[in-house]
């Protein structure tokens, strides 16, 4: 093979390498990273800070379409623990184009001897989706055991430490109390301050039951009920009429009682019961009217009014006086 | 058509005439049945109403006795089917039979053809017999193979069950006991009555013979009339609140028995109170009803229609309780 065969050979090769690797050596160009702990030795169980760094030109990288991407170490991985990682963090170099990426690592051992932090890949990936990557250098780290001297005998458990006093573990309370009292005394004052509402007027005096039942039978003796030929309603209405006034005066449920129970019911209470016979009189022939239709003479219908009246005025003494709603506690008062 | 006041005169004269007869068959009775008045008084009205009656009671309370009693007293036909796990349906409204002679199959009729039927201890036969039961208590009529036979009227059936033993029993479905028109709970006689029991059973002559002192034709004629007895708007407007207060309490102010209800009276329940108080206005030998009438039978024709709640049955709260409340809260008419 002749020399000059040689040399172009050598130039076609070197052209080639140049024409199909041309995105590492721009890699190796635009960016430096490194890896680096806060310390070569740590007893088991210690932290240690990996601090990675990649050092950039971003407006090459942005020339070039490029994206930076930082190593992913998984939770554990050849002896070693990551316990936290902190956020990638960008510092800008005064008077430089440069930026410093950076992101710290916590790792801990729980094994020991000496265990590498291995070579962590860093990649730069093209818009066009290849990638580029470096790496760190591995950093060798010591993890010692606690050196345990077993020819001293054991110590016993330490007691419990107490923490001094101090009153300002409890000024949050301090001040919720404070507000409360604060806020009691404002609303002291304030109700205080504030005129008092004009007393409401008394209630009008309820009508005694006696009064009322009198005046709703002569109301329904005016009305001529039964001369219109309305005889049930005629006797409807004055039933209800003296049954409401049992529930009343004496504290009978009437008005939810049949004529045999309310006849019944009547016997302890000796001044309704007195007047028995007339009541039974005239609860009989009004069921009579109401359920069986029955049409009493025109003397039994007055009949019937004259003795709910006569049973309303017997009962007259047991009425109490008129009360007002509140007058318990009106006595009270005076 | 709408009655006038000279109807219902006529027909209160021709109801305490015609129903003379309950004092008769009372008299009757009280020859061999001592004490259990109320139930005898219960037994008529579901005669007369056209109802069945439930009868919850423990053993020993005359109950055959007082049936057969009254089946003996209007000369009717009486049977007694005791209820059993292994019953059959035929075994109670008969069945098929080969007749080898005359090589045809011919038809047997069950106990269930006849005027009284105590069917005793219902609880205690499957669903299917109980169904059996009460679908001719329903229709009045039973169907073996391809013929259907009417029941004869009058036809009462006095089911009784057991409150204390529960064990082994198939309880009575709520949709089954609602074609009881009463659910009539009794007890022990008091200490007076039962003394006149053991003096009347250990008497060296035995019991007195119950002679019929009317004919099952004449009940049918006294239901006739039970149905003409005068039912006044009023009381009508007055059972409806009582069924609808057990349906919807909070209406009737008594928004506290809301919980304890899971279900209240259905129609048949209106329709049972009315009828039985219509019975019950006859018994009294009044051809109207009145308020007393239907809180007499209320009980007995409400207290299986109304469904309690767990929280109820936890508080010892008895529908009769529930019912009680109700009658104090509704305004009678």
């Amino acid at each position: 093979m002749q020399k000059s065969t040689i040399v172009k050979s050598i130039y076609l090769f070197v052209l080639l390498g140049y024409v199909l690797c041309p995105f590492r050596l721009f890699a190796q160009d635009r960016f430096d990273v490194r890896a680096s702990a806060d310390t070569d030795r740590i007893r088991i169980g210690e932290q240690v800070k990996l601090e990675l760094t990649a050092r950039v030109d971003p407006g090459k990288l942005k020339e070039a379409g490029l994206q930076m991407v930082f190593p992913s170490l998984p939770d554990s991985f050849n002896h070693w623990e990551v316990v936290d990682r902190s956020a990638l963090d960008t510092v800008t170099s005064a008077g430089t184009q440069e930026q410093l990426l950076r992101q710290t690592l916590t790792l801990t051992s729980f094994d020991s001897g000496r265990w590498e932090i291995p070579a962590l890949k860093f990649e730069m990936i093209a818009a066009s989706g290849s990638v580029d990557s470096a790496f760190s250098a591995p950093i060798g780290i010591d993890v010692n055991t606690v050196a345990v001297d077993t020819t001293k005998a054991f110590k016993p458990i330490k007691t419990i430490r107490t923490v001094a006093w101090s009153i300002w573990d409890y000024w949050l309370y301090m001040v919720i109390g404070a507000a409360v009292v604060l806020l009691a005394l404002g609303l002291w004052w304030y109700f205080r301050r504030r005129p008092a509402k004009a007393p409401a007027p008394p209630p009008a005096p309820l009508e005694p039951a006696y009064d009322r039942t009198l005046r709703q039978l002569k109301a329904l003796e005016a009305e001529k009920v039964w001369q219109a030929g309305n005889v049930k309603e005629y006797y409807s209405r004055l039933t209800d009429i003296l049954r409401t006034y049992f529930e009343e005066q004496f504290g009978i449920a009437a008005l939810e009682q049949t004529t045999a129970e309310l006849l019944q019911n009547i016997k302890p209470v000796t001044i309704l019961n007195q007047q028995r016979d007339k009541l039974r009189a005239l609860l009989s022939l009004a069921d009579l009217a109401k359920f069986a239709k029955l049409q009493p003479t025109p003397e039994e219908h007055a009949d019937s009014m004259q003795k709910a009246v006569e049973i309303v005025e017997w009962t007259k003494p047991a009425a109490r006086p008129a009360e007002t709603p509140d007058a318990e506690g009106l006595k009270q008062k005076a | 058509m709408e009655n006038t006041s000279q109807d219902i005169r006529q027909l209160n004269e021709k109801i305490h005439q015609a129903s003379a007869f309950v004092d008769l068959l009372n008299l009757e009775l009280s020859k061999v049945i001592v004490g259990q008045r109320y139930m005898v008084e219960r037994l008529l009205i579901g005669l007369l109403a056209q109802g069945h009656v439930l009868l919850e009671g423990v053993p020993g309370l005359a109950k055959t006795l007082s049936i057969k009693s009254l089946s003996s007293a209007i000369n009717a036909k009486f049977s007694r089917i005791q209820f059993t796990p292994d019953l059959l349906p035929a075994d109670v409204v008969g069945t098929m039979i080969y007749n080898q002679p005359r090589n045809e199959f011919m038809v047997r009729k069950g106990p269930i053809f006849a005027n009284f039927i105590l069917a005793d201890e219902i609880n205690r036969a499957p669903a299917k017999v109980q169904s059996a039961l009460l679908e001719a208590m329903q229709e009045k009529q039973i169907t073996i193979g391809d013929t259907t036979f009417k029941l004869e009227e009058p036809f009462l059936v006095l089911a009784t069950q057991n409150p204390i033993e529960q064990e082994g029993t198939y309880t009575l479905p709520e949709a089954q006991v609602d074609r009881f028109m009463l659910k009539v709970v009794i007890g022990y006689p008091t200490k007076e009555e039962e003394r006149h029991i053991i003096r009347q059973n250990l008497n060296p002559g035995g019991m007195a013979a119950i002679n019929p002192v009317i004919q099952p034709a004449d009940i049918v004629e006294a239901r006739k009339l039970v149905r003409e007895v005068y039912m006044d708007e009023k009381i009508e407007r007055y059972i409806l609140d009582i069924v609808f207060a057990t349906r919807h309490p909070e209406e009737y102010k008594l928004q506290k028995l809301k919980p304890l209800i899971s279900y209240g009276g259905s129609p048949r329940a209106s329709i049972s109170l009315a009828w039985a108080a219509k019975s019950y206005a006859f018994m009294k030998r009044r051809g109207y009803v009145i308020p007393e009438d239907v809180r007499s039978i209320c009980f007995d024709v409400m207290r299986h229609r109304v469904g309690l709640t767990y929280e109820a049955e936890a508080e010892n709260v008895t529908t009769e309780n529930i019912l009680s409340e109700i009658l104090n809260a509704v305004e009678v008419p």
